[in-house]
């Protein structure tokens, strides 16, 4: 199966960022009797016209660096287990149609939109005057010089008429071309600001009007099993004299197109969509830079983000009879929302219900040990043990492109993620932060008790395991790369079950 | 298992039991006086000085690799301790053997005896070798000490 997955504007780059992290943890969606939904492909697609947003760019550097360490880990393989497990691909790496071209990235190509003011994209000056009149009354002038390559900050009704195109674009004939029967598609945006809530249901409409377009699948497009994840309020933004976004704005867009979207989307007799989630947070988030887009809009990680990450996990391993009726059609909208198990500002894992602990929980476990290795135990192993069987991992390992691309990249990228999300409000501390004994890692979860005292945890803790392992085990047609990785994942498996207390 | 790990094992216990077999060879080669060496056969301490060399070789090299097996103690040099050790006590053994039983013979050749103890120390490191590179494949933390491979 594949889940393409359509995150648009800065809070559908945020999510996937979360969504990255949980996969490279090895977090695989699992079906209602617990088990890995098998063929999983996932193929994200980030629709934002405002390309210098730089929570886009973090975001797409993640997926590349993420796409380049399971290559590397696992070729084409698709069902695999442990870090890096979900196999993300490109629409390009994908696409058999070599009439189309498209670039190989993550990025949907919005070229039409955003190289130009909404005024001359909508055609204002070539309008008679009673038009003109007409699109003052809809647009307010600030918006109608709105550069689209910043995004629509905060203006639904221009994302609503820019991101109508999409149907016409290459990307959305290639989407087209490569879904089969069986395949599922996840929105990821934001209620509250302008391009998410502009294009979700924009291109809900457009799929399950697809039988009007001129592509490819178009009938299998037109029933295809369709979730969304659509983000509440969740952020608060500094104060600014300029008022094209407005925190006081939030709440009243949010009515407005939830409103919208009951009528269009998720009413009770609608199956327009499957599946709709719903997360926010009335908690206040620590204030965000005012920057409509000229400035790049890096914004801090959130729980929320984190929580909106799960939704299309969770989509995925919906049964195919509970999306659609015995002749192959949608059924009505199944909604779901999220809660934590305590209702407290400091987020650890024991604050998640157990749903959310046995999904997360370990997983994430392993891979904050894994970076704690990486960082502080692998440099001194090298030469001893597990290390020295087939095939070997030499000092050059170090230096190689997979291993700086793991370590000064992703795992970058995996740090700065944890301490913005402890560095917000609320505040989200799994892990303790700086602490590099791995005893003491987990944020309020001790290693258990022993006669004598607590048990450690520690870089040798995971060499005699990993040496143990590596005895039994056969990596000769494997990669170094492989090896370390999995060979990590299924000590951590065992350590964090035998020497740390048992939270699910 | 590997084959190949058990072909270590075998050549190693076959070079052992060779040692053995070739034991007064072995020792009179490198240190052989009259007198002294005569005595060593017809007390039958050529039987039994090998013997115990083989015995404490074999064991050290199982103490580390089976018993120690620990992360902290996989270094070359954690080997090179249990070989120095290995050739202290296993000529100190044979030592005290032979003088215990000169001494019930009346005899007295302590110089002799150090010296050919000093014989015995490389008989015991190089048992200690084929030992190790005998069993280390099996041992979960120090198989690839003192040389990777």
């Amino acid at each position: 199966m594949r889940l393409f997955l359509l995150a648009i504007g800065g809070t559908g780059s945020r999510v996937l960022k979360s969504l990255l992290m949980l996969s490279a943890a090895g977090v695989r969606p699992v079906d209602e009797d617990g088990h890995p939904v098998p063929n999983l492909e996932i193929v994200p697609v980030i629709i934002d016209p405002h390309k210098s947003n730089e929570d886009l760019k973090r975001t797409e550097a993640l997926l590349t660096n993420y796409r380049s360490i399971r290559n590397r880990l696992y070729g084409n393989e698709v069902n695999v287990d442990g870090f890096f497990a979900n196999r993300i691909v490109t629409l390009r790496e994908i696409m058999s149609d070599s009439t189309i071209q498209l670039n190989d990235t993550f990025i949907f190509n919005l070229s039409a939109v955003e190289r130009e003011k909404f005024r001359d994209f909508i055609g204002y000056d070539t309008m008679n005057e009673a038009n003109q009149a007409l699109t003052s009354l809809l647009f307010a002038d600030y918006q109608l010089e709105n550069r689209m390559n910043i995004g629509f900050v905060g203006s639904p009704n221009i994302g609503s008429v820019a991101l109508n195109e999409i149907k016409d674009s290459d990307e959305f004939k290639a989407l087209a071309n490569v879904f089969n029967a069986g395949d599922r598609i996840f929105f990821i945006s934001s209620i509250f600001g302008g391009t998410g809530a502009a294009g979700f249901p924009i291109m809900v409409k457009n799929l399950r009007q697809a039988s009007n377009l001129d592509i490819n699948n178009r009938d299998v497009l037109r029933r295809a099993p369709i979730g969304g994840i659509t983000v509440l309020p969740y952020f608060n933004i500094e104060h600014n004299d300029d008022h094209r976004i407005d925190k006081a704005d939030f709440i009243v867009k949010t009515q407005s197109a939830l409103y919208y979207y009951k009528e269009t989307l998720t009413g009770s007799n609608d199956s327009e969509l499957n599946a709709i989630f719903y997360v926010g947070d009335q908690e206040v988030s620590k204030p965000y830079a005012y920057d409509p887009g000229e400035h790049g809009q890096r914004n801090r990680a959130h729980l929320v983000e984190l929580v909106a990450a799960m939704a299309p996990l969770k989509f995925a391993g919906i049964a195919d009879s509970r999306l659609t009726d015995q002749n192959g059609y949608p059924m009505p909208t199944m909604a779901f929302e999220f809660g934590l198990e305590k209702d407290v500002r400091d987020v650890d894992f024991l604050a998640f219900g157990s749903s959310t602990r046995h999904l997360i929980y370990e997983p994430l476990v392993r891979f904050h040990l894994l970076f704690l290795f990486l960082r502080t135990g692998l440099r001194g192993m090298i030469g001893q043990g597990f290390t020295e069987d087939e095939p070997k991992l030499k000092s050059d390992f170090l230096t190689s492109q997979f291993y700086r691309t793991l370590t000064d990249q992703f795992m970058r990228g995996y740090v700065e993620w944890l301490s913005e999300m402890y560095d917000n409000n609320r505040s989200v501390q799994l892990f303790n932060m700086g602490e590099n004994d791995m005893s003491n890692a987990i944020h309020h979860v001790h290693t258990r008790k022993s006669l004598l005292g607590r048990k450690t945890v520690d870089n040798n803790t995971f060499k005699a395991e990993m040496n143990r392992l590596s005895r039994d085990a056969k990596y000769s047609t494997r990669t170094a790369e492989y090896k370390l990785l999995d060979l990590f994942n299924r000590a951590a498996t065992t350590i964090v079950r035998d020497r740390y207390e048992n939270i699910n | 298992m590997k084959q190949q790990h058990l072909i270590y094992l075998i050549a190693g216990i076959v070079v052992t039991v060779l040692f053995y077999i070739f034991r007064i060879n072995a020792y009179e080669s490198i240190y052989s006086v009259a007198g002294y060496s005569d005595q060593l056969y017809n007390l039958g301490l050529y039987d039994m000085i090998p013997l115990i060399t083989i015995v404490v070789a074999w064991a050290m090299a199982a103490i580390y690799y089976f018993a120690i097996n620990s992360v902290r103690f996989d270094r070359w040099y954690h080997w090179l301790v249990m070989l120095a050790l290995t050739v202290m006590l296993a000529p100190i053994a044979g030592y005290m053997v032979n003088s215990s039983i000169f001494d019930e013979n009346g005899l007295s050749y302590v110089a002799e005896s150090l010296t050919f103890e000093l014989v015995n120390m490389m008989w015991a490191a190089l048992l200690f070798i084929v030992a190790s590179f005998s069993m280390r494949w099996w041992s979960t933390n120090c198989r690839h000490t003192p040389i990777p491979q």
